[in-house]
């Protein structure tokens, strides 16, 4: 008698088929992947949370329209969200996890100017394309080889024109209080510059960040009698600065950033502390079909610029690699300024722009955030700026140059 | 800039003060527990929006909210502790600190998911300073200053004449010893894991009160809290009114001769110069 054994585990057939099977596989995913992949890194935790949320809404807006509209390329787009969490060295990991492990060809969304800053080398030497919304001149001036775009006017031109917008009003002693940032110097400087060409005294303080307090900074900058301050932080800071400086009984002109001086920090403070405030900001186009359909995809009357720009990284992004044919970074960075400026035909969003790129046309990619024309390294021109007084807890329009 | 050295002193005075209530209940949770329990951050920011919660939400005035936010930042200490550091503490004060950063950063977001990050203030009339001379102070801040000395009133109090609170102190000072007189170490445990939890709530709403507060409110007092612990003594109590004292004046005096910027490297200045010269602290590890 002969005893069958019998064996459980694989034999040569299954391991074969198995095998065989492993091969296929990625075969059959390439015969599907024509999707393309992009980004998104906002700052959804941390200090830049306010705007994160919305910021990735406002983009993968844009994707989700392209995709329910055909697609991109003959494939749809793909889109992974991930965290700065307002913090650089969480940046570089999630940066690093967009472009190793996801492989995407796009980074949109990039906030605090010292985040850009950390992720960039590693997008332009995996040939990423990076859309960022920070303000540091020092960023375009980085080697990118073209991989930076930022949709935020930089600083100096940031300051200069809220400077001279100081003067306007008739300052006679100007003061800057802000944080640590990579362009709390420039700032300076700059104001300083003003200053000094208009004759008038101009005192600094740069503070550190995250303090609850800032009673001993305010008497400090108080000390030279300023009658205009200019903040240099960011919302929650700002918050408490705006509340020491009124309480320290303050009667001079305050201005600062919209993005410092946001409705979030509008509601957190009474009205009297924030009444006469002056914000000013990249004016968005409102009234645009772009404007628009970041109010319609957020759900709100009026669109944070950051949100607005990220909604156009996304169709600057799409068009691009429509253009090229080629969804790769090194194709769309190639390709940008042949959508975003020029003599095509104008157009205000990713789908119309789509259509006549089909029909063999050009186009000239004006969004939500203004016209997204770019300087040869990347920075944004054309802008208009937008400068609202806070009365009664609420931003009404002042001027706008 | 000597012109405002009684400024910076009176704001100092008012920081530390603050900043001993929190300090209070994360050295008292190292004395008991013995590890450095760094959920204090997040705590501190549950007891923030536990006190939003009540006067905002349900127009509580300043005091019965800052007891909501006693109550509710001792109940989630408590019930964290049970859970995620209690399991962990047999492995070592170092794992289990570990865990309490993990800890903090769930507790963190679990806010953020309910709240979201924007940020919010407290329903109360905002006054402008009151002038002595030279000197300003906000009645606001006046007030945030006797409520952080009654609570630590009470705090002595309840540890010198209440039976849990010599409990308290036995077990900190020798648990062989306080096993030995049957003293339940685990009750004191949880004990000291709510009220050490709940004073640090506390500290979370009492620092919202004069500014704003967002998911990261409890974050940015670590450090200091931390730094006057140990320049106290961790495990001291007295030694955190001390330490609280020291690294609040020192961080707003030392504007006088460092730029503002700097203004955390006094918390780091203190923790290195009291472990290099005195490792034990200033008042030693005695916890009263």
């Amino acid at each position: 008698m002969t005893d069958r054994i019998t064996t459980l585990g694989p034999n040569r057939r299954s391991v074969l088929m198995g095998g065989a099977a492993l091969l296929a596989t990625p075969a059959i995913l390439r015969a599907q992947g024509t999707a393309i992949k992009f980004g998104t890194l906002t700052p959804l935790t941390g200090v830049g949370g306010t705007y994160g949320p919305s910021m990735r809404d406002a983009a993968v807006s844009v994707f989700d329209a392209v995709n329910a509209a055909g697609g991109l390329l003959g494939g749809s787009i793909e889109y992974v969200s991930e965290d700065t969490q307002t913090n650089p060295e969480a940046a570089v990991r999630a940066v690093r996890k967009l472009i190793d492990v996801d492989g995407v060809s796009v980074v949109l969304g990039t906030w605090a100017s010292s985040v850009t800053t950390a992720v960039a080398p590693l997008c332009w030497e995996n040939d990423v394309m990076l859309f960022c919304v920070s303000g540091a001149d020092s960023i375009t001036r980085l080697p990118h080889m073209g991989y930076i775009a930022r949709t935020q006017p930089n600083s100096v031109l940031q300051i200069q024109v809220a400077g001279d917008f100081m003067l306007r009003q008739g300052s006679t002693g100007m003061a800057w209080i802000g944080p640590q940032t990579p362009f709390a110097q420039s700032s300076i400087d700059i104001l300083a510059g003003q200053a000094e060409g208009a004759g008038i005294g101009m005192e600094s303080l740069i503070y550190e960040a995250d303090k609850s307090t800032y009673r001993s900074e305010v008497d400090t900058i108080l000390r030279s009698n300023p009658d205009f301050i200019m903040l240099g932080g960011y919302a929650a800071d700002s918050t408490v600065v705006l509340r020491d400086i009124w309480q320290a009984g303050y009667e001079g002109k305050i201005m600062g950033p919209a993005y410092a001086v946001n409705p979030s920090v509008l509601d957190a403070l009474p009205d009297e502390v924030t009444e006469g405030v002056f914000t000013w900001e990249g004016a968005p186009a409102i009234g645009s079909t772009a404007y628009a359909n970041v109010q319609a995809a957020l759900g709100v009357d009026v669109v944070d610029p950051y949100s607005a720009q990220t909604y156009d990284h996304a169709s600057l992004a799409v068009l691009a690699a429509a253009a090229a044919g080629d969804a790769g970074g090194s194709a769309i960075k190639n390709a940008l300024r042949s959508i975003s400026q020029g003599d095509g035909t104008e157009v205000s969003d990713a789908l119309a722009g789509l259509e006549v790129l089909a029909s063999g046309g050009s186009v000239n990619y004006s969004g939500a955030s203004g016209p997204c024309d770019f300087d040869e390294i990347g920075d944004i021109t054309g802008t208009q700026f937008l400068f609202n007084q806070i009365l009664g807890g609420a931003p009404s329009m002042f001027e706008r140059v | 800039m000597l012109d405002l050295l009684p400024q910076f002193l009176v704001n100092g005075i008012i920081t530390g003060a603050l900043l001993a209530i929190p300090t209070i209940g994360f050295t008292a949770i190292f004395a008991v527990l013995r590890f450095p329990n760094f959920a204090v951050a997040s705590h501190a920011t549950v007891g923030a929006f536990a006190g939003l919660v009540a006067n905002v939400y349900w127009g509580l005035p300043a005091v019965p909210s800052l007891a909501f936010a006693f109550l509710i930042a001792g109940i989630v200490g408590l019930v964290s502790d049970e859970i995620a550091l209690k399991p962990l503490r047999k492995h070592g004060a170092l794992t289990t600190a570990i865990a309490s950063i993990a800890l903090t950063i769930v507790l963190e977001n679990i806010i953020r998911f309910f709240f979201g990050n924007e940020l919010r203030g407290y329903d109360l009339p905002l006054v402008r300073d009151t002038r002595f001379g030279d000197v300003r102070v906000n009645p606001q801040q006046l007030e945030n200053l006797a409520l952080a000395v009654v609570i630590m009133v009470l705090v002595f109090t309840a540890l010198k004449y209440t039976r849990m609170g010599k409990a308290m102190r036995a077990v900190a000072d020798n648990p062989g010893l306080a096993d030995l007189k049957g003293i339940d170490a685990a009750l004191v445990g949880r004990v000291v894991a709510f009220a050490g939890m709940g004073l640090v709530g506390i500290g979370g709403m009492l620092f919202g009160l004069g500014t704003s507060i967002d998911p990261l409110t409890g974050f940015r007092f670590i450090l200091p809290i931390f730094a006057a612990a140990v320049v106290g003594g961790l495990g001291s109590i007295p030694g955190a009114v001390l330490g609280a004292m020291i690294v609040g004046v020192g961080e707003e005096m030392s504007a006088l001769v460092l730029e503002p910027a700097y203004k955390s490297a006094v918390g780091f200045l203190a923790i290195v110069l009291v472990l290099t010269f005195r490792p034990s602290g200033l008042l030693g590890e005695r916890a009263y």
